[in-house]
């Protein structure tokens, strides 16, 4: 169900139109459809620059720099220069709304390459209108796990989600932090999460996971983001009988409330959300978090190895996070789709995804490889970097789990749970 | 852990807040008006300290100082600019411009400082108290045991100097009596001699420099960004409110409890409403104010 969506094409197409007349009038060249009157296509990417996730941004922003060079060194989709404008949002849902707004109306992108799942939730009805495909690096939320992709009909757009992520959900990665606290024989466990919409979603996946697995969760305490502190709500929790506690709560204020639990000398395993897994927290808090261990997307794609020699490569010294890597595959699965489709529009971009990640072909895992083959008349497969980059029908894709520890006042790789080992948690009709 | 666990907690957070409190209430006693932007002038407190102690880097009381200065200096030049030549249009346009204000002073400091948190690095010490006598009512614990880090003790030691300083000011000292003068009828208190822009200006300094204070003292338990203020300026009200606006003892008195509340509203809510504590501070709010619409303390304190 697209709410309003004629009406909405209605107005972009004419003022598409209106523009496109404009420029052939003044200037007296053609554009390529979409993608504004000169021979430039842009993809817009929504991105965390300031806000309480700021810290992932750059690794991210490289990855995108760097591929986005890769490609247009390749002659760039349908021969074309193509554009990143990168825009802040702050992962707030109202600057989100504005900056999707600027991107699709005024910067004519024709895809993007962003958005938390803080602001694609409240905003899937907003976005659903847009008919922009979105194809984001970040949001695990496993409200998304039935909500994007092409549901298995490319050429039906009716029925499309118009969201794509290159990450795996948290739905998967929890299952990974689930499986390993499992195996480590915590059998009673506790939670403690923020009230915000990211660490609610980590902390109900990983409770269904675990509860799955056999475990138990003797108790949840829900806190208010942005305390002064976390005392009260932790002798609560600690008043449970458990060996093991999860904590999902952004970074600063898993600092302090991480801090409090050291201060306080509660003790027991702490088993962190995803985005904790960061130097900073492991710094702050001291030795009192050696041992605690996060579950993240893993980077164990096919293509991982060329991702990361140009990576490298590249100016800037931004740390690869669990989102960089998506990130890298998000532009490339996004330029291919483009080339493949022969037009630089919406609407065949988002017909196209599932036709160069899905299937048989050539197996190509950089836009250039992927250009030479189309050229040839070849189907081409996307192999990526994070993961092997198939999209299910709900714009999902599915990959393997890191486990990184903390030690000495920062996170270093553990051990890999290979993807395969975590579909028994995942149904795939519901994922 | 018990019940006087958590009234500890609570001490904690109510010795902050009724430092920022007192400045609050001071404003609204003596220049008449509620402003909003007081948040914010904990935050610049708060960022000074941060930049003295981290990047500096001075020691941290030396930051401390330097940042109760910063807060005293930002909040007159801000009254002196854009309070002082609209005080005698009445208390709402004052409102309006102090919410202004706020939001302009919030902005300018993400621009400059950016979105990320900032950090104190100081060492924590943890202070236990074992083996106390475990006395239970029903299921809830009220002694077992108790433990206090140091930076609560900071916490809890500023605001009581704080107290002490401040009765000082108001009972041995002839600004002090002027201030109380002036909250209680300010044309007498003109006409008797008192300079009551000199005390205005005063006031604004030491609401300033208890911002800044409070800044410090809720960054080193946390961190310091933007929103530090914003986050804590409803409490802040609320508590001034409760205590009886105006009243600087009304206000301590109003933190605590607020304080108390919060810290205890986590401890024994159900399960699955912790996250909404803050409402509970605000309920009981609604109901004090129903039953004395003064205030704890408003009336009676000043007429003291």
């Amino acid at each position: 169900m697209i709410p309003n969506a004629t009406e909405r094409v209605g107005r972009r197409s004419f003022l598409k139109l209106a523009g496109a007349s404009g420029l052939t009038a003044t200037a007296g060249c053609i554009g390529l459809g979409g993608s504004g009157g000169s021979n430039e296509i842009v993809f817009g990417q929504p991105a965390a620059q300031t806000g309480q996730w700021d810290f992932l941004q750059p690794g991210v922003s490289q990855a995108t720099d760097v591929a986005l060079q890769g490609i247009n060194d390749a002659g760039g989709p349908l021969d074309s220069k193509l554009k990143i404008v990168r825009r802040d949002t702050a992962v707030n849902p109202q600057e989100a709304r504005s900056v999707v707004t600027q991107l699709v109306e005024n910067d004519d992108a024709v895809a993007l390459l962003g958005l938390f799942s803080s602001e694609i939730n409240p905003l899937f009805n907003f976005l659903q209108e847009q008919q922009t495909p979105i194809v984001t690096p970040w949001p695990g939320s496993n409200f998304l796990d039935t909500r994007g992709g092409d549901k298995g009909t490319p050429e039906n757009i009716d029925d499309d989600g118009w969201v794509w992520r290159t990450v795996i959900s948290d739905t998967v990665h929890t299952a990974g932090a689930a499986k390993r606290a499992l195996e480590q024989n915590h059998d009673k466990i506790g939670i403690i999460n923020g009230n915000s919409e990211g660490a609610r979603s980590w902390a109900d996946g990983f409770k269904t996971a675990y509860e799955n697995g056999g475990g138990t969760v003797t108790k949840q305490v829900e806190v208010s983001q942005g305390g002064s502190s976390y005392q009260s709500a932790l002798d609560r929790l600690f008043g449970s009988d458990f060996s093991a506690f999860a904590v999902s709560i952004p970074l600063e204020d898993a600092i302090t409330l991480l801090s409090d639990w050291a201060d306080g000398g509660y003790g027991k395993q702490p088993i962190l959300s995803d985005p904790l897994s960061q130097n900073d927290l492991a710094k702050q808090v001291g030795n009192d978090l050696n041992g605690a261990w996060a579950a993240s997307p893993g980077q164990s794609g096919p293509s991982y190895d060329t991702f990361q020699n140009a990576y490298k490569e590249a100016d800037g010294d931004a740390e690869i996070n669990a989102w960089t890597a998506p990130a890298w595959d998000a532009i490339q699965a996004t330029a291919l789709a483009t080339e493949r489709a022969g037009e630089a529009s919406a609407e065949a971009i988002e017909k196209n995804l599932g036709a160069v990640t899905r299937g048989n072909g050539t197996e190509v895992s950089t836009f250039a490889e992927g250009k030479k083959a189309l050229g040839n008349d070849k189907e081409i497969v996307y192999r990526g970097a994070a993961t092997s980059m198939t999209f299910t029908d709900f714009g999902n894709v599915f990959g393997s789990v890191t486990i990184n520890a903390a030690k000495n006042g920062k996170f270093t790789q553990q051990e890999v749970i290979p993807a395969k080992e975590l579909r028994e948690f995942v149904s795939e009709d519901e994922y | 852990m018990g019940l006087a666990q958590n009234i500890v907690f609570g001490l904690v957070t109510g010795s902050y807040i009724a430092i920022a409190a007192i400045g609050f209430t001071l404003i609204y006693g003596i220049v008449n008006m509620i402003n909003f932007a007081y948040g914010e002038y904990l935050t610049i407190g708060a960022f000074v300290g941060v930049v003295t102690a981290g990047m500096l880097p001075l020691p941290l009381p030396i930051a401390v100082l330097i940042a109760m200065l910063a807060g005293g200096l930002a909040s007159l030049i801000l009254a002196r600019v854009l309070f002082t030549p609209i005080n005698n249009t009445g208390p709402v346009p004052m409102l309006l411009t102090s919410i202004g204000l706020g939001l302009v002073l919030r902005n300018a400091i993400r621009l400059t400082a950016g979105r990320s948190s900032r950090y104190f690095n100081t060492q924590t010490a943890t202070f236990r108290f074992e083996n106390l006598p475990d006395f239970s009512i029903g299921s809830v614990n009220l002694l077992g045991e108790l433990f206090v880090t140091s930076q609560q003790l900071v916490v809890i030691g500023s605001a009581v100097i704080v107290f002490l300083t401040l009765h000082t000011l108001l009972t041995r000292t002839d600004i002090g009596i002027a201030m109380r003068a002036m909250s209680d009828d300010e044309n007498l208190a003109r006409i008797r001699g008192i300079d009551t822009q000199m005390i205005r200006d005063s006031v604004w300094i030491l609401a300033g420099v208890l911002a800044g204070l409070a800044g410090v003292l809720i960054g080193i338990q946390t961190n310091v960004s933007a929103g530090t203020g914003f986050n804590h300026i409803l409490q802040i009200l609320a508590a001034a409110i409760l205590g009886g606006a105006g009243s600087p003892y009304g206000a301590i008195a109003g933190s605590y409890i607020i304080g108390i509340v919060l810290a205890l509203s986590v401890a024994f809510l159900p399960s699955g409403m912790t996250g909404i504590s803050s409402a509970v501070a605000f309920l009981l709010l609604i109901i004090v104010l129903l039953i004395k619409p003064s205030g704890i303390a408003g009336q009676e304190v000043r007429e003291a």
